[in-house]
């Protein structure tokens, strides 16, 4: 019983950990830009979430597409005027901008929110309900829901729509796409903005279930990191059952080993699948 | 005589700093089909880069009246250059029927757009058949066709051809011209890049010989096809 627990557990905060994920995995397959500030801006959406309750009384919940709106426009604008110097660009400029752009959101951060730890509490934050002998905590399943409905909403865009075609067909061949009429500025812009929208509601669901600080962005970007090699870059469900085998390998390994090794887990994984799965498995959309 | 649709005169590019042609003229009316033939690296891939946008270029390029040089591909796209690029560039992960969605991404009368479809769908019966398969999985040869589908969904005024017949069985190229008659006769002008010159001789109304970057021979094809230097350097001599 309480190894089924404990799998629940890591399934529902998993599937947010997919969320978290799904941003840098999509940018990282259209504009190959490995984010590195990707958790810098889960971090900020989380305080968007944080202010919008905290400020002006709007439930953490609703606030989401606040933050997933807001955080479109700063990645939108992001893209526009400083990333797309660097797109398809050499991995290590792309990495030192990005390692840049972390370390100065980091500060802003840090001068704005201060460094004392948040956590977004809204009434129901501690409730759960009993199923099956098995205690399901109210928040996780919401967030587990709307990462899921979120992966979903991804994956139809991209298969299905207009801009999902030009935005693959960027992927898969960027001068057959701008013969066809794609501009490429323009389709790294939104997609940026998508993947920062997307860490945006990762941001304010992890306010809710666990704390914001200014720093959280690193380890959220390296957990984003694991996820994305593990999920691939192709498909949103795959970074969401990504997130959930991390989320469960770090329940199972707090259960067995102890809390503090939670964080080395992914960390392991990374090294297996690199050793496992061949590189050439990361294939974007 | 009309004004041409495409007017092309004391054209220059290349690759960064290496030049590759010079001094390019060529015209193309509305409605003609027009054949470039020309040695392995003679420019001929270039020139069609450089009028779809892809590459820098100086001197004169004009469609239609305006200005293309300043314009980049995807809005020479928008204005109806479309280019069956060399070597296919498909999307390969997507479906048939997506690459035939991406050549009609800027249309806006839907009616036509069915219609387009339609007709794609009767010259190329294969495609209809494989609509769900990646065009990455298909032959060669389906995906020749794949991209001429592509093209032609775009409802292009110009369409520029880059090598349709390579590695492609005679059969299909037979079938491929007759295509490209279909094509004018719904009313557009075609820029055909072609190795295999008698091919192109037989459907084209005027054709250019281009040699190191520059054109060396113009004329309509009943006359080249007599002229003893292109005869024996393409036409094989018998
Ligand atoms: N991307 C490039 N960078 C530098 N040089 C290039 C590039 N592409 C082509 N070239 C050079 O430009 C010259 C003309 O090439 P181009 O592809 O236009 O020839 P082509 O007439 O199309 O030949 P083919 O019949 O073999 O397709 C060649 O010498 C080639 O090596
Ligand atoms: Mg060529």
């Amino acid at each position: 019983m309480l190894l089924a627990q404990v799998l629940l557990n890591g399934v529902l905060l998993g599937a947010l950990y997919g969320l978290m994920a799904l941003g840098m995995a999509l940018v990282w397959g259209v504009l190959n830009i490995v984010n590195l500030a990707h958790g810098a801006l889960i971090m900020l959406g989380g305080y968007v979430v944080y202010y919008c309750y905290t400020l002006l009384g709007i439930d953490p919940l609703l606030a989401l597409p606040v933050a997933m709106a807001s955080m479109f426009a700063t990645g939108y604008l992001l893209q526009r005027f400083l990333l797309n110097l660097i797109v398809r660009g050499a991995l290590l400029n792309t990495l030192l901008i990005t390692f840049g752009l972390d370390v100065v959101i980091t500060y802003l951060g840090q001068v704005v929110f201060t460094a004392d730890f948040r956590t977004i509490n809204p009434s129901y934050s501690g409730a759960n309900f009993m199923l099956l002998g098995l205690t399901v905590p109210v928040l996780r399943l919401i967030a587990f829901g709307i990462a899921l409905l979120l992966s979903s909403a991804l994956w139809f865009l991209l298969n299905k729509s207009g801009l999902g075609r030009a935005i693959r067909a960027t992927a898969q061949n960027l001068v057959a796409a701008r013969l066809y009429g794609v501009d490429p500025r323009q389709v790294y812009a939104v997609t940026f903005g998508i993947g920062a929208a997307l860490a945006g509601a990762a941001g304010g669901l992890y306010g809710m279930i666990s704390h914001l600080t200014p720093y959280i962005g690193s380890s959220l970007t390296a957990k984003s990191f694991v996820i994305a090699i593990l999920g691939g870059l192709a498909n949103p469900f795959k970074v969401i059952l990504g997130g959930i085998v991390v989320g469960v390998a770090e329940s199972l390994a707090a259960l067995y080993i102890g809390p503090t090794y939670t964080d080395v887990v992914s960390f392991l994984l990374l090294v297996v699948i690199l050793v496992v799965r061949p590189a050439h498995a990361l294939r974007a959309a | 005589m009309t004004a041409p649709l495409l007017k092309i005169s004391g054209l220059n590019a290349g690759y960064g700093a290496v030049p590759i042609l010079s001094d390019v003229n060529l015209t193309i009316q509305e409605r003609e089909i027009v054949a470039l033939v020309g040695s392995n690296g003679a420019g001929k891939t270039t020139l069609l880069r450089a009028v779809s946008r892809i590459i820098p270029a100086t001197g004169l390029l004009e469609f239609a009246g305006t200005d293309l040089l300043p314009l980049s591909p995807e809005e020479a796209f928008a204005r109806g250059i479309v280019q069956v690029p060399e070597g296919r560039q498909l999307f390969g992960r997507m479906t048939v029927e997506e690459n035939l969605l991406m050549g009609c991404r800027l249309r806006r009368d839907p009616g036509g757009v069915r219609k387009s479809f339609e007709w794609v769908y009767r010259l190329f019966p294969i495609l209809a058949e494989r609509r769900r398969q990646l065009a990455g999985n298909m032959s060669g040869g389906e995906q020749q066709m794949c991209a001429m589908a592509r093209a032609l969904m775009a409802a292009p005024r110009l369409l520029i051809i880059d090598e349709m017949s390579l590695g492609l069985a005679p059969v299909i190229v037979d079938q491929l011209l007759v295509v490209l008659n279909d094509v004018r006769a719904q009313g557009m002008t075609i820029l055909l890049v072609e190795q295999d010159v008698f091919a192109a001789f037989a459907v084209a109304d005027r054709a250019y010989v281009m040699e190191t970057g520059r054109i060396v021979r113009e004329g309509n094809v009943t006359e080249l096809s007599k002229d003893p230097a292109v005869r024996d350097a393409y036409l094989g001599s018998d």
